[in-house]
């Protein structure tokens, strides 16, 4: 006859062996999953190499240049086009009506011709 | 009765005397199972440990699977801002297997249709070999690989290799270099650093800025065109830290097609060619002499005769003829003063000089085509006074870079190098001369762009200064009449320099609007000019006013006319 406790450990040890086999299969499948969305991300990871690339490639200077120069019509920046920021104007005070209370920016609008800095001022007469 | 006696009455049997061997037999036993418990006490120990405690020399048997990670033979090599100047893509090679081929005459004739360029008769003579690989063409594009996968020819196949591909094609040539079929570097920085980029996954930065570098080669390729010389190069350095931003150096070549590539373009003439400078020289000259304090900017030197010398007549190109002051000298770039300024200084003492701003080694900068410099076997008088205005050394135009550098930052020399820093790193150097002569260079640089000979280098609101350059070739053992090097070395923004800009046009010819002329300030220092005024906004430079009279008093040099005479304050 069987003791009880003989039973006990027999149903344990089953129950311990069939759990590893669910556990064993459960990993392996997760890893075939990982591994999959491994082989997903190298493709995609290769896929912006290329890209990357061809970015690279499309942004060659001398092509950049030749496209603004024939869609955009736009010229490398000079000197008198540029300027410091300490002598971009602030809103005159007081001289525009309803400015002051509207603080929107399409209500900007640009500085009287007496209220330009001196650097400004020069490159406005230029043109 | 009862008697009291105990309800089981321990037998007292008499027991027969154990023999001797029973217990021996017992005592062993007992040893025996002590023995056997101590081992499963320890192996019970053990087992605990091992599953519940990890020690170090564990092997890890757990599999971990890592990060993707994108794995390419080699680094990519990227400039300054982080723009892809080189990468390795993967590509499909198409092999054959002829003993598996079952019609070779139309498998060619399928794949002549797929790939217009294939040699039918000699793919057909290959695929009737009988061999079991055969190369039928490598790196095909993706689309050449589904054409050919969609023929399904059996016999053909593909193998993953990768190829080196420059997005920049030729912008950046010379110093990115080129690698062989099988990934090798064979030139420029892919060969100086070819351990490195197969070694290493992080990409290369180079101080490479590929905006310069193409505004650097669009000049300069316009003044070859213009005035039909055979060549040119071109350097932008950062004169704080030594960091090259742009090299460029003409006829290039397109890295993307190593096998194509012609031999004269592979020549690298910003580091690889030494020429005899010419008058860019001077700066030197002058420098040496002033910080020596042999001279002040208030001396001069008799410049109404040539001088003779052995059998040579040293003569000035733009002769004045009179008593120059050491900025006219430097203005006026005179032969005669320069001469009799280095004598001043010695043969010894201007060969130290040279030495300690790098014109007498190879430039270090991290490629293999770097030129050693051609130094006279024995320095006498002559090669002093030559040298003194740039000739009877010839150097490469990266070593002039790097010592003029030297000449304007404050007096401090900085290796060159074609790596970026890091950010926040401080490029130590070398002291070469003082911070006043220093100011004093600065300050001749900017009188020969507003007085001199550089005026074409002038770029508005960048206070730009520099040195002409003209010498005539040397072809074996004499000058070639007609055949010039023209250069100009200029640097911006003189009140506090931050780079030097140089260009040079080899073999140049006058044109009608130059009237004729094709040296170094109506050929070259336009170029410089247009270069800057490009480059500035891009690098941020802040635009000054020139006229303003704090630059203008910051610039200002006295200037000496007359010997013992009357001063007069130049105001530019």
């Amino acid at each position: 006859m069987i003791k009880r406790a003989t039973l006990i450990w027999m149903f344990l040890a089953t129950a311990a062996g069939i759990g590893l086999f669910v556990l064993k299969y459960k990993v392996k499948s997760m890893e075939g999953q990982l591994a999959a969305i491994h082989g997903k991300t190298l493709e995609n990871l290769e896929a912006v190499h290329v890209l990357k690339a061809e970015w690279s490639y499309l942004n060659q200077p001398a092509r950049l240049e030749d496209l603004g120069r024939r869609l955009l019509n736009l010229e490398p920046v000079k000197a008198t086009q540029t300027i410091d920021i300490e002598d971009i104007p602030f809103r005159p005070v007081g001289a525009s009506n309803g400015a002051a209370r509207n603080s929107s920016l399409t209500n900007v609008r640009p500085p009287a011709a007496d209220q330009v800095p001196p650097l400004f001022a020069k490159i406005r007469r230029k043109q | 009765m009862i008697s009291r006696q105990p309800l089981f009455p321990k037998q007292r049997r008499r027991e027969p005397p154990v023999p001797a061997r029973v217990e021996t037999g017992r005592s062993r036993l007992l040893i025996t199972g002590a023995l056997f418990s101590a081992a499963f006490l320890v192996v019970t120990g053990r087992l605990i440990g091992v599953t519940m405690f990890v020690e170090k020399s564990q092997p890890q048997y757990s599999r971990t699977v890592g990060k993707a990670a994108l794995k390419t033979g080699r680094a990519n090599i990227v400039d300054r801002n982080g723009n892809l100047l080189a990468t390795s893509l993967k590509t499909a090679s198409l092999f054959a297997n002829p003993r598996v081929m079952l019609d070779a005459r139309e498998a060619v004739n399928k794949l002549a249709a797929v790939l217009p360029d294939l040699n039918s008769r000699l793919t057909y003579e290959k695929l009737t070999q009988d061999r079991s690989f055969i190369w039928l063409r490598r790196h095909l594009t993706p689309r050449q690989k589904y054409e050919v996968n969609k023929l399904g020819i059996p016999g053909l196949d593909f193998r993953d290799e990768e190829r080196r591909v420059y997005p920049s094609a030729a912008l950046a040539s010379h110093i990115l270099g080129h690698t062989d079929i099988d990934n090798r570097g064979l030139a420029g920085v892919e060969r100086h650093f070819n351990q490195k980029l197969r070694e290493s996954r992080t990409p290369l930065k180079l101080s490479i800025d590929i905006r310069v570098q193409h505004a650097m080669r669009k000049e300069l390729a316009a003044a070859v065109r213009e005035f039909r010389g055979i060549g040119a190069a071109g350097i932008v350095m950062d004169i704080r830290n030594g960091e090259v931003i742009s090299i460029v150096s003409l006829p290039d070549f397109d890295p993307n097609r190593p096998s194509n590539i012609q031999p004269d373009t592979r020549f690298n003439r910003a580091t690889l060619g030494v020429y005899e400078m010419g008058s860019t020289f001077k700066i030197f000259t002058t420098a040496m002499a002033l910080d020596t304090g042999r001279i002040s900017m208030r001396d001069g030197y008799d410049a109404t005769h040539p001088i003779r010398i052995a059998r040579f007549v040293i003569r000035d190109y733009h002769a004045k003829r009179r008593w120059l002051s050491v900025p006219e000298i430097f203005m006026y770039s005179s032969n005669i003063g320069s001469a009799k300024m280095a004598l001043d200084v010695g043969i010894a003492g201007q060969r130290a000089f040279l030495q300690k701003v790098g014109i007498l080694h190879p430039s270090p900068v991290e490629i293999s085509e770097v030129g050693a410099p051609l130094i006279p076997p024995r320095w006498r008088k002559i090669n002093a006074i030559t040298i003194s205005y740039g000739h009877g050394l010839s150097i490469s135009p990266m070593q002039l870079v790097a010592g003029v550098g030297s000449m304007i930052n404050g007096g401090i020399y900085h290796a060159p190098t074609f790596l970026k820093k890091p950010s926040g790193s401080k490029s130590i150097g070398r002291r070469v001369i003082s911070a006043k002569t220093s100011d004093q260079i600065k300050r001749l640089f900017r009188l020969v762009v507003t007085k001199g000979t550089g005026s074409k280098a002038a770029a508005d609101g960048y206070l730009v200064g520099g040195k002409t350059g003209t010498s005539e070739k040397v072809v074996g053992r004499h000058y070639k009449k007609k055949a010039l090097i023209s250069s100009f070395i200029g640097a911006f923004p003189m009140n506090a320099p931050r780079y030097v800009v140089f260009a040079m046009i080899d073999e140049p010819s006058g044109t009608k609007k130059t009237f004729s002329y094709a040296t170094g300030g109506w050929v070259a220092a336009p170029v410089v000019g247009k270069v800057i005024a490009r480059i500035g906004p891009l690098l941020g430079v802040r635009a000054i006013d020139e006229k303003a009279p704090e630059i203008v008093r910051e610039m200002a040099i006295d200037i000496v006319t007359k010997k013992e005479g009357k001063r007069r304050l130049a105001s530019f």
